[in-house]
Protein backbone atom coordinates (compact mmCIF):
# COMPACT_ATOMS: atom_id res chain seq x y z
CA UNK A 1 0.00 0.00 0.00
CA UNK A 2 2.93 2.46 1.18
CA UNK A 3 4.47 2.26 -2.26
CA UNK A 4 1.48 2.71 -4.25
CA UNK A 5 1.19 5.42 -2.17
CA UNK A 6 4.72 6.71 -3.13
CA UNK A 7 4.28 6.03 -6.35
CA UNK A 8 0.65 8.05 -7.06
CA UNK A 9 2.19 10.96 -4.85
CA UNK A 10 5.42 11.93 -6.62
CA UNK A 11 3.48 11.05 -9.24
CA UNK A 12 0.83 14.12 -8.60
CA UNK A 13 3.71 16.10 -7.38
CA UNK A 14 4.36 16.85 -11.34
CA UNK A 15 2.68 20.16 -12.01
CA UNK A 16 1.95 21.95 -15.36
CA UNK A 17 5.47 23.48 -15.13
CA UNK A 18 6.97 19.81 -15.09
CA UNK A 19 8.65 20.14 -11.61
CA UNK A 20 9.54 16.91 -10.38
CA UNK A 21 8.17 17.28 -7.18
CA UNK A 22 8.53 15.25 -3.90
CA UNK A 23 10.93 13.99 -1.79
CA UNK A 24 9.68 10.34 -2.23
CA UNK A 25 11.98 8.83 -4.98
CA UNK A 26 10.56 6.12 -7.10
CA UNK A 27 11.39 2.65 -6.13
CA UNK A 28 14.17 1.17 -7.84
CA UNK A 29 12.79 -0.48 -11.42
CA UNK A 30 9.61 1.12 -10.94
CA UNK A 31 8.06 3.05 -13.85
CA UNK A 32 5.39 5.53 -13.70
CA UNK A 33 4.00 7.16 -17.08
CA UNK A 34 1.77 9.74 -17.38
CA UNK A 35 -0.18 11.31 -20.75
CA UNK A 36 -1.50 14.48 -20.37
CA UNK A 37 -2.78 17.65 -22.04
CA UNK A 38 -2.15 20.96 -20.60
CA UNK A 39 -3.30 24.14 -22.09
CA UNK A 40 -3.88 28.15 -21.21
CA UNK A 41 -6.06 30.29 -23.74
CA UNK A 42 -5.40 33.93 -22.31
CA UNK A 43 -7.12 37.00 -23.32
CA UNK A 44 -5.22 39.27 -20.97
CA UNK A 45 -1.61 39.11 -18.98
CA UNK A 46 -0.43 40.74 -15.84
CA UNK A 47 1.33 43.81 -16.93
CA UNK A 48 4.55 44.51 -15.68
CA UNK A 49 2.88 46.58 -12.41
CA UNK A 50 0.70 43.81 -11.92
CA UNK A 51 -2.09 45.26 -13.65
CA UNK A 52 -3.87 43.18 -15.81
CA UNK A 53 -4.12 44.19 -19.42
CA UNK A 54 -6.48 43.10 -22.39
CA UNK A 55 -4.51 41.04 -25.41
CA UNK A 56 -5.38 39.12 -28.20
CA UNK A 57 -6.23 35.87 -27.48
CA UNK A 58 -3.63 33.76 -27.54
CA UNK A 59 -3.29 29.69 -26.41
CA UNK A 60 -0.49 27.29 -25.80
CA UNK A 61 -1.88 23.40 -25.82
CA UNK A 62 1.07 20.59 -24.96
CA UNK A 63 0.64 16.89 -25.23
CA UNK A 64 3.24 15.45 -23.09
CA UNK A 65 4.83 12.20 -21.71
CA UNK A 66 5.64 12.42 -18.20
CA UNK A 67 8.20 9.33 -17.33
CA UNK A 68 10.09 8.59 -14.00
CA UNK A 69 11.82 5.58 -13.68
CA UNK A 70 13.87 3.97 -10.51
CA UNK A 71 17.50 3.99 -11.11
CA UNK A 72 18.08 2.84 -7.63
CA UNK A 73 16.32 3.13 -4.25
CA UNK A 74 17.60 6.86 -4.30
CA UNK A 75 18.32 7.67 -8.19
CA UNK A 76 15.07 8.49 -9.95
CA UNK A 77 15.47 9.63 -13.73
CA UNK A 78 12.85 11.89 -14.99
CA UNK A 79 11.58 13.23 -18.42
CA UNK A 80 8.87 15.50 -19.46
CA UNK A 81 8.77 15.48 -22.98
CA UNK A 82 5.78 17.67 -24.99
CA UNK A 83 6.00 15.57 -27.86
CA UNK A 84 3.35 18.15 -29.55
CA UNK A 85 3.22 21.32 -28.91
CA UNK A 86 1.08 24.41 -30.18
CA UNK A 87 0.49 27.72 -29.98
CA UNK A 88 -2.39 29.84 -31.50
CA UNK A 89 -3.12 33.48 -31.74
CA UNK A 90 -6.49 34.91 -33.31
CA UNK A 91 -7.64 36.47 -36.27
CA UNK A 92 -8.05 40.20 -35.52
CA UNK A 93 -11.35 40.44 -36.89
CA UNK A 94 -12.80 44.45 -37.70
CA UNK A 95 -16.04 45.09 -35.56
CA UNK A 96 -16.77 47.59 -38.32
CA UNK A 97 -16.36 45.97 -41.24
CA UNK A 98 -16.12 42.11 -40.48
CA UNK A 99 -12.39 42.08 -42.64
CA UNK A 100 -9.61 40.34 -41.01
CA UNK A 101 -7.03 43.16 -40.05
CA UNK A 102 -4.64 40.56 -39.26
CA UNK A 103 -5.05 37.36 -39.85
CA UNK A 104 -4.19 34.60 -36.71
CA UNK A 105 -1.47 31.89 -36.72
CA UNK A 106 -0.76 29.12 -35.31
CA UNK A 107 2.52 26.59 -34.90
CA UNK A 108 2.87 23.33 -33.78
CA UNK A 109 6.40 21.27 -32.73
CA UNK A 110 7.65 19.55 -30.24
CA UNK A 111 8.16 21.56 -26.75
CA UNK A 112 10.75 22.62 -24.38
CA UNK A 113 12.17 19.32 -22.75
CA UNK A 114 13.14 18.69 -18.92
CA UNK A 115 15.49 16.44 -18.27
CA UNK A 116 15.94 15.72 -14.47
CA UNK A 117 17.40 13.74 -11.47
CA UNK A 118 16.02 13.24 -8.28
CA UNK A 119 18.10 12.04 -5.02
CA UNK A 120 16.56 11.06 -2.19
CA UNK A 121 18.83 12.66 0.69
CA UNK A 122 17.28 10.25 3.40
CA UNK A 123 15.23 7.38 3.03
CA UNK A 124 14.06 7.26 6.90
CA UNK A 125 12.20 9.64 9.16
CA UNK A 126 8.89 11.75 9.30
CA UNK A 127 10.40 14.15 6.26
CA UNK A 128 11.69 12.87 3.04
CA UNK A 129 14.15 15.24 1.17
CA UNK A 130 15.35 15.08 -2.13
CA UNK A 131 17.41 17.25 -4.36
CA UNK A 132 17.26 17.41 -8.40
CA UNK A 133 18.76 18.96 -10.84
CA UNK A 134 16.97 19.57 -13.98
CA UNK A 135 18.14 20.22 -17.49
CA UNK A 136 15.69 22.38 -19.67
CA UNK A 137 16.53 21.37 -23.02
CA UNK A 138 15.27 23.64 -25.93
CA UNK A 139 13.58 21.98 -28.17
CA UNK A 140 11.08 24.50 -28.67
CA UNK A 141 10.08 26.80 -31.28
CA UNK A 142 11.06 30.61 -29.72
CA UNK A 143 10.03 32.32 -32.50
CA UNK A 144 7.41 31.02 -35.10
CA UNK A 145 5.04 32.17 -37.20
CA UNK A 146 4.60 34.67 -40.17
CA UNK A 147 4.96 37.38 -37.68
CA UNK A 148 7.97 35.35 -35.49
CA UNK A 149 5.60 35.72 -32.19
CA UNK A 150 4.33 32.49 -31.70
CA UNK A 151 6.40 30.22 -29.29
CA UNK A 152 6.49 26.40 -27.86
CA UNK A 153 9.80 27.21 -26.64
CA UNK A 154 11.87 29.91 -24.95
CA UNK A 155 14.70 28.87 -27.07
CA UNK A 156 17.05 28.97 -24.23
CA UNK A 157 19.13 26.11 -22.24
CA UNK A 158 18.69 26.37 -18.59
CA UNK A 159 19.56 23.86 -15.58
CA UNK A 160 17.89 23.94 -12.34
CA UNK A 161 18.60 22.59 -9.00
CA UNK A 162 15.67 21.98 -6.55
CA UNK A 163 15.42 20.85 -3.26
CA UNK A 164 11.95 19.00 -1.84
CA UNK A 165 10.64 18.44 1.64
CA UNK A 166 7.65 16.21 2.27
CA UNK A 167 5.90 13.92 4.92
CA UNK A 168 2.75 12.10 5.05
CA UNK A 169 0.06 10.93 7.69
CA UNK A 170 -2.51 8.44 7.84
CA UNK A 171 -5.47 9.61 10.06
CA UNK A 172 -7.97 6.30 9.66
CA UNK A 173 -8.44 5.31 5.89
CA UNK A 174 -7.52 8.64 4.64
CA UNK A 175 -3.59 9.58 3.65
CA UNK A 176 -2.57 13.04 4.18
CA UNK A 177 0.85 14.41 2.65
CA UNK A 178 1.96 17.47 2.38
CA UNK A 179 5.45 18.65 0.33
CA UNK A 180 7.68 21.48 -0.24
CA UNK A 181 10.05 22.87 -2.48
CA UNK A 182 12.34 25.99 -3.64
CA UNK A 183 14.59 25.72 -6.66
CA UNK A 184 17.15 28.44 -8.21
CA UNK A 185 16.89 28.03 -12.03
CA UNK A 186 19.73 29.62 -14.77
CA UNK A 187 18.69 30.62 -17.10
CA UNK A 188 20.80 31.58 -20.30
CA UNK A 189 20.39 33.91 -23.53
CA UNK A 190 19.63 37.16 -22.31
CA UNK A 191 16.69 35.59 -19.84
CA UNK A 192 17.11 36.40 -15.90
CA UNK A 193 17.57 33.49 -13.52
CA UNK A 194 14.70 32.54 -11.39
CA UNK A 195 14.08 31.65 -7.44
CA UNK A 196 10.83 28.97 -7.80
CA UNK A 197 8.86 27.54 -5.11
CA UNK A 198 5.68 25.60 -3.92
CA UNK A 199 3.41 24.19 -1.69
CA UNK A 200 1.29 21.18 -2.03
CA UNK A 201 -1.18 19.51 0.38
CA UNK A 202 -3.06 16.09 -0.78
CA UNK A 203 -5.92 13.73 0.32
CA UNK A 204 -5.92 9.87 -0.71
CA UNK A 205 -9.52 9.05 -0.35
CA UNK A 206 -11.18 6.31 -1.21
CA UNK A 207 -8.74 3.00 -0.01
CA UNK A 208 -6.38 5.83 -1.95
CA UNK A 209 -8.05 5.05 -5.07
CA UNK A 210 -8.85 9.04 -5.37
CA UNK A 211 -6.10 12.06 -4.55
CA UNK A 212 -7.46 14.98 -4.32
CA UNK A 213 -4.40 17.65 -4.47
CA UNK A 214 -4.21 21.97 -3.37
CA UNK A 215 -1.14 23.80 -4.37
CA UNK A 216 0.72 26.95 -4.42
CA UNK A 217 3.13 27.23 -6.70
CA UNK A 218 5.31 30.46 -7.75
CA UNK A 219 8.22 32.33 -9.95
CA UNK A 220 10.25 35.17 -8.88
CA UNK A 221 12.53 36.82 -11.68
CA UNK A 222 15.62 38.12 -10.36
CA UNK A 223 15.43 40.71 -13.21
CA UNK A 224 19.03 40.11 -13.98
CA UNK A 225 18.80 39.57 -17.80
CA UNK A 226 17.63 41.92 -20.51
CA UNK A 227 14.40 43.65 -20.23
CA UNK A 228 11.74 42.44 -21.99
CA UNK A 229 11.63 45.75 -24.46
CA UNK A 230 14.85 44.04 -26.04
CA UNK A 231 12.87 40.66 -27.05
CA UNK A 232 9.19 39.63 -28.68
CA UNK A 233 9.06 36.72 -26.32
CA UNK A 234 5.70 36.41 -25.06
CA UNK A 235 3.23 34.85 -23.24
CA UNK A 236 4.54 32.02 -20.91
CA UNK A 237 7.87 32.41 -22.24
CA UNK A 238 8.24 36.09 -21.85
CA UNK A 239 11.38 37.41 -19.70
CA UNK A 240 11.31 38.43 -16.55
CA UNK A 241 7.97 36.74 -15.82
CA UNK A 242 6.71 35.93 -12.31
CA UNK A 243 3.91 34.64 -10.96
CA UNK A 244 2.04 33.10 -7.75
CA UNK A 245 -0.40 30.24 -8.51
CA UNK A 246 -3.02 28.14 -6.88
CA UNK A 247 -4.20 24.88 -8.00
CA UNK A 248 -6.30 22.28 -7.94
CA UNK A 249 -5.83 18.76 -8.80
CA UNK A 250 -7.76 15.63 -8.99
CA UNK A 251 -6.56 11.80 -9.89
CA UNK A 252 -8.60 8.46 -9.78
CA UNK A 253 -7.54 4.80 -9.93
CA UNK A 254 -9.63 3.58 -12.47
CA UNK A 255 -7.54 -0.03 -12.29
CA UNK A 256 -4.35 -0.40 -9.58
CA UNK A 257 -2.20 0.51 -12.97
CA UNK A 258 -4.38 2.95 -15.03
CA UNK A 259 -5.89 6.19 -13.77
CA UNK A 260 -6.90 9.65 -14.83
CA UNK A 261 -6.62 13.28 -13.76
CA UNK A 262 -7.49 16.84 -14.18
CA UNK A 263 -6.29 20.04 -13.17
CA UNK A 264 -7.01 23.66 -12.87
CA UNK A 265 -4.49 26.24 -12.07
CA UNK A 266 -4.91 30.19 -11.86
CA UNK A 267 -2.60 33.21 -10.83
CA UNK A 268 -2.91 35.24 -7.82
CA UNK A 269 -0.56 37.59 -9.13
CA UNK A 270 1.72 38.04 -11.88
CA UNK A 271 4.13 40.19 -13.69
CA UNK A 272 4.71 39.57 -17.92
CA UNK A 273 2.53 36.90 -18.10
CA UNK A 274 -1.14 35.48 -19.40
CA UNK A 275 -3.21 36.16 -16.70
CA UNK A 276 -6.30 33.20 -17.47
CA UNK A 277 -6.50 29.86 -15.72
CA UNK A 278 -4.57 26.56 -17.01
CA UNK A 279 -6.12 23.14 -17.30
CA UNK A 280 -5.24 19.56 -17.73
CA UNK A 281 -6.44 16.19 -18.18
CA UNK A 282 -4.28 12.80 -18.09
CA UNK A 283 -3.77 9.83 -17.78
CA UNK A 284 -1.36 7.71 -15.83
CA UNK A 285 0.43 4.33 -15.79
CA UNK A 286 1.90 2.69 -12.78
CA UNK A 287 3.70 0.23 -14.38
CA UNK A 288 6.06 -0.98 -11.50
CA UNK A 289 8.87 -3.25 -11.81
CA UNK B 1 -4.73 -3.82 -23.86
CA UNK B 2 -2.79 -1.60 -23.01
CA UNK B 3 -1.68 -0.27 -26.21
CA UNK B 4 -5.13 0.59 -26.83
CA UNK B 5 -5.27 2.48 -24.09
CA UNK B 6 -2.24 4.65 -24.71
CA UNK B 7 -3.71 5.19 -28.40
CA UNK B 8 -6.91 5.91 -27.50
CA UNK B 9 -5.67 9.04 -24.91
CA UNK B 10 -2.85 10.06 -27.65
CA UNK B 11 -5.89 10.89 -29.68
CA UNK B 12 -8.32 12.29 -27.11
CA UNK B 13 -5.64 14.69 -26.08
CA UNK B 14 -5.06 15.78 -29.19
CA UNK B 15 -8.28 16.53 -29.84
CA UNK B 16 -8.31 19.06 -27.29
CA UNK B 17 -6.01 21.53 -29.17
CA UNK B 18 -7.42 24.63 -30.45
CA UNK B 19 -8.37 25.87 -33.71
CA UNK B 20 -7.57 29.92 -34.32
CA UNK B 21 -10.61 31.79 -33.73
CA UNK B 22 -11.61 35.93 -34.05
CA UNK B 23 -11.18 38.52 -32.17
CA UNK B 24 -13.46 41.39 -32.51
CA UNK B 25 -12.26 44.74 -32.11
CA UNK B 26 -13.97 47.97 -32.03
CA UNK B 27 -12.04 49.63 -34.72
CA UNK B 28 -14.91 52.38 -35.84
CA UNK B 29 -13.66 56.25 -36.38
CA UNK B 30 -15.10 59.30 -37.83
CA UNK B 31 -15.27 59.54 -42.04
CA UNK B 32 -12.75 62.50 -42.36
CA UNK B 33 -12.85 64.71 -45.64
CA UNK B 34 -10.03 67.23 -46.36
CA UNK B 35 -8.45 69.04 -49.22
CA UNK B 36 -5.13 67.72 -49.78
CA UNK B 37 -3.55 70.98 -51.65
CA UNK B 38 -5.42 73.57 -49.70
CA UNK B 39 -4.75 77.60 -50.95
CA UNK B 40 -4.89 80.63 -49.05
CA UNK B 41 -5.38 83.05 -51.39
CA UNK B 42 -6.37 82.48 -55.84
CA UNK B 43 -5.03 85.00 -57.99
CA UNK B 44 -7.93 86.84 -59.84
CA UNK B 45 -8.98 85.34 -62.93
CA UNK B 46 -7.35 81.89 -62.48
CA UNK B 47 -8.55 78.29 -61.61
CA UNK B 48 -7.10 76.08 -59.73
CA UNK B 49 -8.01 72.26 -59.09
CA UNK B 50 -8.91 70.72 -55.67
CA UNK B 51 -7.95 67.27 -54.42
CA UNK B 52 -9.46 65.60 -51.78
CA UNK B 53 -8.64 63.11 -49.57
CA UNK B 54 -11.08 60.94 -47.74
CA UNK B 55 -10.51 58.34 -44.77
CA UNK B 56 -13.88 55.89 -44.33
CA UNK B 57 -14.96 54.96 -41.16
CA UNK B 58 -12.09 52.32 -40.39
CA UNK B 59 -9.29 55.14 -41.13
CA UNK B 60 -8.72 53.56 -45.09
CA UNK B 61 -8.31 56.43 -47.65
CA UNK B 62 -11.18 56.00 -50.57
CA UNK B 63 -13.29 57.28 -52.80
CA UNK B 64 -16.50 58.92 -53.07
CA UNK B 65 -18.58 61.35 -54.94
CA UNK B 66 -18.61 64.85 -53.73
CA UNK B 67 -21.14 67.96 -54.28
CA UNK B 68 -19.32 71.19 -54.44
CA UNK B 69 -20.81 74.57 -53.31
CA UNK B 70 -19.61 78.02 -52.94
CA UNK B 71 -20.62 80.67 -50.58
CA UNK B 72 -20.17 83.36 -53.34
CA UNK B 73 -20.38 81.67 -56.69
CA UNK B 74 -19.97 85.89 -58.26
CA UNK B 75 -16.47 85.94 -56.71
CA UNK B 76 -15.70 82.31 -56.61
CA UNK B 77 -17.14 79.71 -58.53
CA UNK B 78 -16.53 75.80 -58.14
CA UNK B 79 -17.22 73.22 -60.62
CA UNK B 80 -18.78 69.81 -59.93
CA UNK B 81 -15.26 68.21 -60.14
CA UNK B 82 -13.94 70.87 -57.03
CA UNK B 83 -12.20 73.26 -60.22
CA UNK B 84 -12.36 76.68 -58.49
CA UNK B 85 -12.02 79.78 -60.67
CA UNK B 86 -11.49 83.71 -59.26
CA UNK B 87 -13.73 85.98 -60.79
CA UNK B 88 -13.69 89.18 -58.55
CA UNK B 89 -11.92 90.41 -55.98
CA UNK B 90 -13.33 89.36 -52.57
CA UNK B 91 -13.55 85.81 -50.73
CA UNK B 92 -15.50 82.70 -50.29
CA UNK B 93 -16.16 79.72 -48.45
CA UNK B 94 -15.53 76.01 -50.99
CA UNK B 95 -17.45 73.58 -49.37
CA UNK B 96 -17.24 69.67 -50.00
CA UNK B 97 -19.91 67.71 -49.20
CA UNK B 98 -20.54 63.79 -49.91
CA UNK B 99 -22.24 60.91 -48.20
CA UNK B 100 -19.67 57.91 -46.73
CA UNK B 101 -20.65 54.83 -47.51
CA UNK B 102 -21.39 54.24 -43.61
CA UNK B 103 -24.11 56.34 -44.49
CA UNK B 104 -22.58 59.79 -42.47
CA UNK B 105 -22.07 62.81 -44.42
CA UNK B 106 -18.94 64.43 -44.54
CA UNK B 107 -17.67 67.64 -45.22
CA UNK B 108 -14.83 70.44 -45.65
CA UNK B 109 -15.08 73.88 -45.75
CA UNK B 110 -12.00 76.14 -47.00
CA UNK B 111 -12.02 80.30 -46.99
CA UNK B 112 -10.82 81.43 -50.15
CA UNK B 113 -9.25 85.17 -50.58
CA UNK B 114 -9.24 86.18 -54.31
CA UNK B 115 -6.12 88.46 -54.49
CA UNK B 116 -3.18 89.14 -56.39
CA UNK B 117 -0.91 85.55 -56.46
CA UNK B 118 -2.09 81.96 -55.73
CA UNK B 119 -0.61 81.31 -52.12
CA UNK B 120 -0.79 77.06 -51.37
CA UNK B 121 -0.94 76.56 -47.71
CA UNK B 122 1.99 75.15 -46.06
CA UNK B 123 1.68 72.81 -42.92
CA UNK B 124 5.02 73.22 -41.58
CA UNK B 125 5.02 71.25 -38.42
CA UNK B 126 2.47 69.33 -36.45
CA UNK B 127 2.47 68.53 -32.98
CA UNK B 128 0.66 66.07 -30.66
CA UNK B 129 1.51 64.58 -26.71
CA UNK B 130 1.40 60.84 -26.14
CA UNK B 131 -0.67 59.22 -23.71
CA UNK B 132 -0.99 55.77 -22.33
CA UNK B 133 -4.37 53.83 -23.19
CA UNK B 134 -2.41 50.66 -21.06
CA UNK B 135 -1.17 50.02 -17.64
CA UNK B 136 2.22 50.57 -19.59
CA UNK B 137 3.87 53.45 -18.98
CA UNK B 138 3.97 56.06 -22.21
CA UNK B 139 4.02 59.57 -22.53
CA UNK B 140 5.50 62.50 -23.87
CA UNK B 141 5.43 65.37 -26.80
CA UNK B 142 6.19 64.99 -30.29
CA UNK B 143 6.14 66.83 -33.64
CA UNK B 144 6.33 66.22 -37.02
CA UNK B 145 8.40 68.39 -39.42
CA UNK B 146 11.06 68.66 -42.01
CA UNK B 147 14.64 68.75 -40.77
CA UNK B 148 17.29 69.21 -43.51
CA UNK B 149 14.43 68.04 -45.85
CA UNK B 150 13.71 65.09 -44.22
CA UNK B 151 10.64 64.96 -42.57
CA UNK B 152 11.34 63.67 -39.61
CA UNK B 153 9.21 62.67 -36.15
CA UNK B 154 10.74 63.92 -33.26
CA UNK B 155 9.88 62.93 -29.30
CA UNK B 156 10.91 65.65 -26.35
CA UNK B 157 13.22 65.09 -23.38
CA UNK B 158 9.36 64.70 -21.25
CA UNK B 159 8.96 60.64 -23.50
CA UNK B 160 8.86 57.75 -21.38
CA UNK B 161 7.76 54.30 -22.19
CA UNK B 162 7.32 51.03 -20.36
CA UNK B 163 10.36 48.86 -21.48
CA UNK B 164 8.87 45.88 -19.72
CA UNK B 165 6.80 45.18 -22.55
CA UNK B 166 8.45 42.85 -25.58
CA UNK B 167 8.22 43.68 -28.89
CA UNK B 168 6.79 47.32 -28.37
CA UNK B 169 6.70 49.53 -31.94
CA UNK B 170 5.87 52.46 -32.93
CA UNK B 171 3.53 53.73 -35.98
CA UNK B 172 1.72 56.09 -38.03
CA UNK B 173 -1.87 55.51 -38.29
CA UNK B 174 -5.11 57.11 -39.04
CA UNK B 175 -6.94 54.38 -37.05
CA UNK B 176 -6.12 54.38 -33.40
CA UNK B 177 -7.60 50.66 -32.46
CA UNK B 178 -5.15 48.84 -34.98
CA UNK B 179 -2.28 48.36 -36.64
CA UNK B 180 -4.27 47.29 -39.79
CA UNK B 181 -3.24 49.87 -42.21
CA UNK B 182 -0.59 51.62 -39.87
CA UNK B 183 2.78 52.49 -41.31
CA UNK B 184 5.47 50.90 -39.51
CA UNK B 185 8.56 52.86 -38.12
CA UNK B 186 9.53 50.14 -36.26
CA UNK B 187 11.31 48.74 -33.03
CA UNK B 188 11.17 50.90 -30.25
CA UNK B 189 14.74 51.39 -29.21
CA UNK B 190 14.67 54.19 -26.85
CA UNK B 191 12.65 54.46 -23.58
CA UNK B 192 13.19 57.68 -22.29
CA UNK B 193 14.26 61.45 -23.65
CA UNK B 194 14.69 63.22 -27.03
CA UNK B 195 14.78 60.96 -29.92
CA UNK B 196 13.69 61.48 -33.38
CA UNK B 197 12.75 58.56 -36.57
CA UNK B 198 13.39 60.04 -40.39
CA UNK B 199 10.62 58.87 -42.50
CA UNK B 200 10.77 58.04 -46.47
CA UNK B 201 9.83 60.15 -48.81
CA UNK B 202 6.83 59.34 -49.81
CA UNK B 203 5.12 59.85 -46.46
CA UNK B 204 3.54 63.17 -46.36
CA UNK B 205 2.61 65.73 -43.53
CA UNK B 206 -0.63 65.61 -43.80
CA UNK B 207 -0.83 61.72 -44.47
CA UNK B 208 -1.63 60.14 -41.18
CA UNK B 209 -3.05 61.66 -37.67
CA UNK B 210 -2.19 59.62 -34.73
CA UNK B 211 1.22 58.33 -33.84
CA UNK B 212 0.44 54.78 -32.11
CA UNK B 213 2.75 52.10 -29.97
CA UNK B 214 1.37 48.55 -30.27
CA UNK B 215 3.33 45.32 -28.35
CA UNK B 216 3.27 43.50 -31.56
CA UNK B 217 3.95 39.86 -30.11
CA UNK B 218 1.02 40.58 -27.72
CA UNK B 219 -0.80 42.59 -30.88
CA UNK B 220 -1.78 45.38 -27.90
CA UNK B 221 -2.23 48.85 -27.69
CA UNK B 222 0.13 50.67 -25.50
CA UNK B 223 -1.31 54.13 -26.08
CA UNK B 224 -1.14 56.95 -28.65
CA UNK B 225 -1.22 60.96 -29.75
CA UNK B 226 -3.29 62.61 -32.27
CA UNK B 227 -1.38 65.11 -34.16
CA UNK B 228 -3.40 68.58 -33.93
Amino acid sequence: MKKIFLTIVVALLFNSLAQAGGGWPQPKGALYLKLSEWWIVSNQHFTDVGQIDPNITSGIFNTSIYAEYGLTDRFTAIVYFPFFSRATINNEVSGTTGEILTPGDAINSIGDTDVSLKYALNKKGLIRTAATVTFGLPLGNDSGGELNNLQTGDGEFNQMIQLDASTSYQIKNTTIYASTYVGLNNRNKGFSDEFRYGFELGAGLLKSKLWLIGRITGVESFKNGEVAGESTSTSIFANNSEFTSYGVEAAYKITPKFGVSVGYASAFRGEIIFANPSYSVGVFFDLGK
Amino acid sequence: MKNLIFLFSILFLLSLNSCIGDDIIDDRVDPFLRISNPIDSLEFNTSYQFETVFLNNVGKETNIDLEWSSSDPATIEVSNSGLITANQLGNAIITGMGEAPSGEMVKTDHLIVVGNSTVITVIEERTGDLETSSSYALEGSFNLKEINGVLTLSFDDNYEASSALPGLFVYLTNNPSTTSGAYEIGAVTVFDGAHSYELPSNIDIMDYDYVLYFCKPFNVKVGDGQFD
